[in-house]
C-alpha cells in the first residue's frame, strides 16, 4: 500500500518536474538526459547511448539507473544490452546502427508497473560521402566572349545523409570561389573562365559523417572548349560546273584559338553525306572551295569546327545551306526503243519511237530540246531527216525496211553524245536463251544466257498484264556484257510479261518472253464452277479462267471438291488449262455439292458451292421404257382401228344407224296430215314418269316364261342377249319407244348415263302398263293400242299359231334387217336416234328380262352378230315387232286407223322398212 | 629531338606557349575593353593620357639585348603592377555604376584574371630557371609604386584609361618576349641573344 502511494507520488513529482517552470532551464526540466545528443551514425557501426538520472529525481522518486528501460521507437531494447554504470548511468549499447530508429528513449519502469519517459533522443544514421568520381569538364561557348566550363561526377553512393558537394578549382596562387550545384549533385557550371592557364578543378563532397574529395583534374580550360559552329555559312556557285565556294564566320577569335573545320555535303534528296577531306580543312580559315560536284545539282553544306590541335570538342553542326552548281552539256544521249505498230500494213511501219529522259547527273542541266535524226540505211540516195522534238517520244511512218536513228539532247550549254538505235528490217538474229526471273525484295531480277554472237545491248521491255487494259510497256537497256538486271517498280501480286531482245551492231534478235511475278498470293477468288450437263453417273462441269488480276501467281492447279449431302467430299485435281471436267461414278438421283478450287504456289481460294441433281435415269432408259409401251400402245390402237375396220358395217350401224326419213315415207306422201298432226311432245304429257309402275310386267313375264316352251322364250332370249351388251335401245315391248318415248323428255337431261337404270326399267314397265290404263282414249290409242293390244293378239298369235311362226317371222325380220338396214331400219333408226341418249330406262328393262328368263341361247342371224348388232337388231327388232303386229292391230282394230293415223299408219304401210314383213 | 626534350624544357617550352596564347588574349580582350571603357566613362578615344605612375613602360630600348631572366623579371613587374591598378579600377568603377554596369566590371574583372595568370606563368618561368622571385610587398617596398594618390573621378578615368593603354602594349611586348624565350636556344635565356626584331 505504501509502495503504491509512493509511486504515484513519484509520478506526480515527475510530471511537476517537466511541466513546472524553472527559471534558469526553462519551462522542462528533466529527470535525466541521454548523451549523446541526437547523434549522427555511420551506418553499420556500434553505439552507445547513457541515460544519466538527476540527483534531484533520485532522492524525491525513489529513481535508479537500475530501473531504467530502452525503447526505440516504442519497442522495447533487449535488456542484454543495458549496462548500469552506477545508481545514476544506464547505458544502452547497439552493436549495429542499422538496427536503430528513431527515437531512443530512455524510460523508468517505476515499481514494475508504471512507465515513465525520462528523455528522447533522434538517431540519424547514414553514410559517409564516397570520393566522387570520373570528373569531367567541357568548356561550352555560349557567345563570343563568354565559355561556361560544367564539370560532372559520379557522386557515388546514396549517404542518406545531407552531403554537400563543392567544385572548387583554382590556381596555384588563387583559389577561386567554389562552385556549388543547384538541384543535383553530379554537376556544376562555371562561368569566369580564364584560359591559358592550368587550372585544378576538383570536387567536396561533405556530410556530417565525412568530407570526400575527387581526384584532382589539373586543365587549361581552353583545350576542353566546345566552340560554336561557324556562323553566316554562305554558298556561292564558280565558273566551273563542278565547283561551289563555301564561306563562313568563326565565332571565336584568333587571339583564343586558331580552329580547324569539316565540311559535309550531299545532293538535296539524298540522304547521305560526303565530307571534306579533314586534311583539306585543318588550317584556319573562312572559305572553302568544294570540287568533284555535279553540273547542275543542288547541294546541301554544313560546317563545323574545333581547336586546330585536336583538343577540345567538335562544335555542332551549323545551319545547312544550299548551293547549285552551274550547268554541262549532257554526259551521254538519252536511252533509246522503239515500238513498230504493223497494223496497218506490213509493208508500212508506223515507228513510236520512245526514249529516256536522262537522269539530272546525266543531263547537267534543262533538256531544251532533242534532236531525231532518221537515216535510211537501205537506200542511200534517201536524204537524212530530222526533228526537234521536245517529248520523248516521236512517231515516224516509215516503209518498211533498215533504219538508223540518232538522238541528241541538248541543254543551254551544249549537246550530248548521240544515241543510235538500228530499226533492221526484220529480227532475225538469234534470241537470248534460258530467259528467267528470280524476285529479290522489292525488285524482280531478269536474267538470261547471251546468244553467242557479241551483243551490243539489251532492250528489256515489261508490262503489266492485265484483262481490262492493254499491256502498257515498260522498258531499259542494258549494256551487252551483262546478263541479268533488276527491274524496279513492280508491284506485287502482279503479273508481268517480260521480253527482252539483243540488239547487235547489224540487226536485232527476236525477243523472247517470260510471265513472272514479283511476288504471289493466293487467287483472290475461286472459279465459279457450274455444270454443263448432267447424267445418271456423270455429270460435265465448266467453270471460266479466273482473270489475270484475280489470279494472284500462277495457277497451279485447279482442284474439284464434290460431296453428296452426308457423303465424303471427293477431291480431284485439274489441270489448270482445262475448262471443262466430267464426274464420273456418281449415285443418281442424288443431290451432289460442287466447289472448285484455284491454286498458286502460294495458297488456293475456293469458288461458290454449286449443287446439282444427277438424273433418276440414264440416258436412253426412258426411251427403252417408253418406246416399248409406245409401240405397245400402237400396236393396240391399230388393232383396234383394223378390228374396228373390220367391223366397221357394224360400227357404222350402230353408231351412225340408218333412219328412215318419215318425210320420205310412202305414207308421208301418202297421208299429208300426218306430220301435221304427229305430235311426240305430246307424249310427255301424256305419261308422266310418276304415274309408272313395274310390277305386273316381270311377274307376268316370269310366269309366262314357264309356262312357254323353248320357241316360245327365243324371241325373249334374243332380246336379253342383245341386252346384254346394248344400250340406249328400246324393248320390244315398248314399240312405242321406237316410235315415240315416254321418257324422251326425260333422257334429254340424263345423257351419259348408264343403261342399267333399274328405276327407268320401272318407269318404262309402268309406262306400258299405266299408260294403257291411264291414258284418254285417244292416247291410249297412240301409245298403248299400238303396243299392248299388240302384245296380247302376239300372244295370242302364238298360242294360235304356235311359236314357230313366230320365230320364223322374227327370223325374217332379222335377216332382212340385216341385209336392208339401210333402207328399211332408217325410220327405225332414226327415231331410235332421238332417244338414244336416255333410253336406257328402255334398255334395263332389258336386262330385267335377260335376267328373269334365264336364256342366253343365240337364235337366228341375230346370234352371228357380235353383241352390239345384235342389241340394234333387238332394238330393231322390238321396232319391228311393234311395226309388225301393228298391222294385226289394224286388222283387228280397223276403227283405230281414223283415230290414229298419225304414229302407225305411216310405219304400218311403210314401203321400205316394213313392207317384206 | 622532342623525346631528348628535357621535362623542364617541355614545361617551359608549354608555359611559354600558354603565356603567348594568354597575352595574345589579353590583349584582344584589353582592347575590346578598352572600347567599351571609353564608351562606358564618356572619354575621347584619342585622349592622350600620361604615364600611369608605377607602371613600367613596354616600350624600352635595346630590347632584343635583354637577357630572359631580365624579360621575366619586368614582365612580373609591370603585371603585378597591373593587378593593382586594375583591381583598384575594378573597386572605383563598382563605387561608381554599382551594378549598373555589369558588362564592364565583368570584363574588367576577367582582365584581371588574365593579368594574374600572365603573373603566374612569368613566376613559373623564373622557378624553372631557378630565379628568385621577388616578393611583392618587398617589392611594393623597394621598388613598387608607392601608395596611389587620392585622384578625381575624371582622373580615375583617365588614369583607367592610361592603364588599359598601357596593358594592351605590354601584351604585346609579352608575347614577343615569350617567343623569344620560347627559342630553344638556353643561351638565350642568360646571354643577350642576337638582335631580333620584334
Amino acid at each position: 500500500m505504501f509502495s503504491r502511494w509512493s509511486w504515484v507520488a513519484c509520478g506526480f513529482y515527475l510530471v511537476l518536474n517537466i511541466c513546472s517552470p524553472d527559471a534558469s532551464s526553462g519551462l522542462v526540466q528533466s529527470c535525466g538526459h541521454i548523451i549523446p545528443e541526437s547523434p549522427v551514425l555511420a551506418l553499420g557501426s556500434n553505439f552507445t547511448a547513457l541515460c544519466i538520472l538527476n540527483e534531484s529525481c533520485l532522492d524525491f522518486g525513489n529513481i535508479y539507473a537500475s530501473q531504467i528501460i530502452w525503447k526505440i521507437k516504442n519497442r522495447l531494447v533487449p535488456k542484454e544490452q543495458y549496462r548500469e554504470i552506477n545508481r545514476t548511468v544506464s547505458s544502452v549499447t547497439f552493436n549495429d546502427t542499422s538496427s536503430l530508429a528513431t527515437p531512443l528513449t530512455c524510460n523508468i519502469l517505476a515499481d514494475g508497473q508504471m512507465e515513465q519517459n525520462i528523455y528522447g533522443i533522434t538517431v540519424t544514421v547514414g553514410l559517409a560521402p564516397e570520393k566522387p568520381k570520373n570528373l569531367s569538364c567541357i568548356v561550352h561557348q555560349v557567345s563570343r566572349f563568354t565559355y561556361v566550363m560544367t564539370c560532372t561526377w559520379d557522386p557515388g553512393r546514396h549517404t542518406f545523409l545531407d552531403t554537400q558537394f563543392k567544385l572548387r578549382y583554382s590556381w596555384p596562387e588563387e583559389v577561386f570561389p567554389d562552385c556549388i550545384p543547384k538541384d543535383v549533385n553530379n554537376s556544376c557550371s562555371i562561368t569566369d573562365i580564364q584560359f591559358f592557364v592550368n587550372t585544378e578543378i576538383w570536387v567536396e563532397a561533405t556530410n556530417a559523417l565525412g568530407k570526400a574529395e575527387s581526384d584532382r583534374l589539373v586543365v587549361d580550360p581552353i583545350d576542353i572548349v566546345k566552340p560554336l559552329s561557324p556562323q553566316n555559312v554562305s554558298v556561292t556557285s564558280g565558273i566551273l560546273p563542278t565547283v561551289l565556294q563555301l564561306t563562313w564566320e568563326n565565332w571565336i577569335s584568333y587571339a583564343v584559338m586558331t580552329l580547324k573545320f569539316n565540311i559535309r555535303y550531299r545532293i538535296v534528296g539524298d540522304t547521305d553525306w560526303m565530307e571534306v577531306p579533314s586534311e583539306d580543312t585543318a588550317s584556319p580559315r573562312t572559305s572553302f572551295s568544294v570540287q568533284g560536284l555535279r553540273p547542275y545539282t543542288k547541294y546541301i553544306f554544313s560546317i563545323r569546327c574545333m581547336k586546330e590541335d585536336g583538343q577540345g570538342y567538335w562544335s555542332d553542326w551549323s545551319e545547312e545551306k544550299i548551293g547549285t552548281t552551274i550547268e554541262d552539256q549532257p554526259s551521254k544521249g538519252p536511252p533509246i526503243w522503239r515500238i513498230i505498230d504493223t497494223s496497218h500494213s506490213p509493208a508500212f511501219w508506223t515507228v513510236h519511237l520512245i526514249w529516256k529522259a536522262l537522269k539530272p547527273f546525266e543531263a547537267n542541266g534543262v533538256i531544251l530540246q532533242y534532236e531525231v535524226t532518221v537515216r535510211d540505211k537501205s537506200s542511200l540516195s534517201c536524204p537524212v531527216k530530222k526533228y526537234n522534238v521536245t517529248s520523248t517520244n516521236h512517231t515516224l511512218q516509215l516503209p518498211e525496211g533498215t533504219y538508223e536513228v540518232t538522238l541528241v539532247a541538248r541543254n543551254s550549254v551544249g549537246a550530248s553524245p548521240p544515241s543510235v538505235l538500228l530499226i533492221p528490217a526484220s529480227n532475225s538474229k538469234a534470241p537470248v536463251k534460258n530467259l528467267r526471273t528470280l524476285p529479290k525484295h522489292d525488285k524482280l531480277w531478269v536474267g538470261w544466257t547471251a546468244p553467242n554472237s557479241y551483243v551490243l545491248k539489251y532492250v528489256i521491255e515489261w508490262c503489266l498484264v492485265s484483262s481490262s487494259s492493254d499491256c502498257i510497256i515498260e522498258w531499259q537497256i542494258a549494256q551487252g556484257d551483262v546478263q541479268g538486271v533488276d527491274l524496279k517498280g513492280i508491284k506485287p501480286f502482279k503479273c508481268y510479261l517480260i521480253t527482252v531482245y539483243p540488239l547487235y551492231a547489224d540487226g536485232q534478235g527476236s525477243g523472247q518472253s517470260v510471265k513472272a511475278y514479283l511476288k504471289q498470293d493466293r487467287p483472290s477468288k475461286g472459279p465459279t464452277v457450274q455444270t454443263k450437263k448432267v447424267g445418271k453417273a456423270e455429270a460435265v462441269l465448266t467453270w471460266n479462267h479466273l482473270t489475270v488480276e484475280e489470279q494472284n501467281g500462277f495457277i497451279r492447279n485447279y482442284t474439284i471438291l464434290y460431296k453428296t449431302i452426308d457423303g465424303n467430299e471427293t477431291v480431284v485435281t485439274v489441270d489448270p488449262s482445262k475448262t471443262e471436267y466430267t464426274l464420273s461414278s456418281l449415285t443418281s438421283d442424288t443431290l451432289y455439292t460442287v466447289r472448285m478450287m484455284a491454286s498458286t504456289d502460294n495458297g488456293s481460294s475456293t469458288g461458290p458451292d454449286f449443287t446439282f441433281t444427277t438424273q433418276k435415269f440414264g440416258k436412253g432408259e426412258i426411251e427403252a421404257i417408253v418406246v416399248p409401251v409406245c409401240l405397245a400402245f400402237l400396236l393396240i390402237v391399230l388393232l383396234g382401228v383394223l378390228f374396228c375396220f373390220n367391223k366397221r358395217d357394224l360400227i357404222k350401224k350402230h353408231i351412225w344407224p340408218i333412219v328412215p326419213d318419215p318425210s320420205k315415207s310412202n305414207i308421208a306422201q301418202w297421208s299429208p296430215q300426218v306430220p301435221a298432226k304427229h305430235n311426240f311432245n305430246s307424249k310427255d304429257q301424256m305419261y308422266p314418269e310418276g304415274s309408272f309402275t313395274d310390277v305386273s310386267v316381270v311377274e307376268i313375264e316370269a310366269d309366262d316364261k314357264k309356262s312357254f316352251s323353248e320357241q316360245d322364250l327365243k324371241p325373249f332370249d334374243l332380246l336379253k342377249k342383245e341386252k346384254s351388251t346394248s344400250e340406249g335401245h328400246s324393248s320390244g315391248i315398248g314399240g312405242s319407244s321406237c316410235m315415240s318415248s315416254p321418257r324422251q323428255s326425260v333422257s334429254d337431261s340424263d345423257e351419259g348415263e348408264t343403261t342399267q337404270n333399274t328405276s327407268s326399267t320401272v318407269q318404262y314397265s309402268t309406262v306400258v302398263l299405266n299408260g294403257y290404263r291411264d291414258q284418254t282414249p285417244l292416247q291410249v290409242f297412240s301409245r298403248s293400242e299400238s303396243t299392248q293390244p299388240l302384245l296380247d293378239s302376239e300372244e295370242r298369235s302364238e298360242d294360235h299359231s304356235g311359236g314357230a311362226d313366230s320365230t320364223a317371222q322374227r327370223q325374217q325380220y332379222f335377216r332382212q334387217n340385216g341385209q336392208d338396214e339401210t333402207n328399211t331400219d332408217r325410220p327405225c333408226f332414226e327415231r331410235t336416234k332421238q332417244i338414244t341418249h336416255a333410253d336406257e330406262g328402255d334398255l334395263v328393262g332389258f336386262v330385267q328380262l335377260q335376267i328373269s328368263g334365264q336364256s342366253s341361247q343365240p337364235l337366228g342371224l341375230g346370234m352371228e352378230k357380235n353383241t352390239q348388232e345384235a342389241a340394234l337388231s333387238s332394238v330393231l327388232q322390238t321396232c319391228t315387232e311393234g311395226q309388225t303386229v301393228r298391222p294385226g292391230t289394224v286388222e283387228e282394230n280397223p276403227l283405230s286407223v281414223d283415230e290414229m293415223p298419225k304414229s302407225y299408219l305411216p310405219q304400218t304401210v311403210r314401203q321400205g322398212g316394213y313392207m317384206p314383213q | 629531338m622532342a623525346a631528348a626534350e628535357s621535362p623542364s624544357a617541355a614545361l617551359r617550352r608549354d608555359l611559354c606557349s600558354r603565356g603567348i596564347r594568354l597575352a595574345g588574349k589579353m590583349r584582344a580582350d584589353v582592347v575590346d575593353l578598352l572600347d567599351a571603357y571609353v564608351e562606358q566613362q564618356g572619354l575621347d578615344a584619342s585622349a592622350s593620357v600620361a604615364a600611369v605612375e608605377g607602371v613600367p613602360l613596354a616600350a624600352v630600348e635595346r630590347w632584343d639585348e635583354q637577357t630572359g631572366t631580365q624579360r621575366l623579371l619586368e614582365n612580373l613587374a609591370a603585371y603585378r603592377a597591373f593587378r593593382a591598378l586594375l583591381a583598384q579600377m575594378l573597386e572605383e568603377q563598382r563605387e561608381q555604376l554599382g551594378e549598373a554596369d555589369a558588362g564592364l566590371g565583368r570584363a574588367l574583372a576577367a582582365v584581371l584574371l588574365q593579368v594574374s595568370a600572365f603573373a603566374y606563368h612569368l613566376e613559373e618561368l623564373l622557378r624553372l630557371e631557378s630565379r628568385e622571385i621577388p616578393g611583392e610587398e618587398e617589392e611594393e617596398e623597394e621598388d613598387g609604386p608607392p601608395p596611389l594618390p587620392r585622384l578625381s573621378l575624371f582622373e580615375q578615368k583617365l588614369r583607367g584609361l592610361g592603364v588599359l593603354r598601357e596593358l594592351a602594349q605590354w601584351a604585346v611586348r609579352s608575347v614577343r618576349d615569350l617567343r623569344q624565350l620560347a627559342k630553344p636556344s638556353p643561351a638565350a635565356s642568360t646571354a643577350p641573344g642576337l638582335a631580333e626584331s620584334p
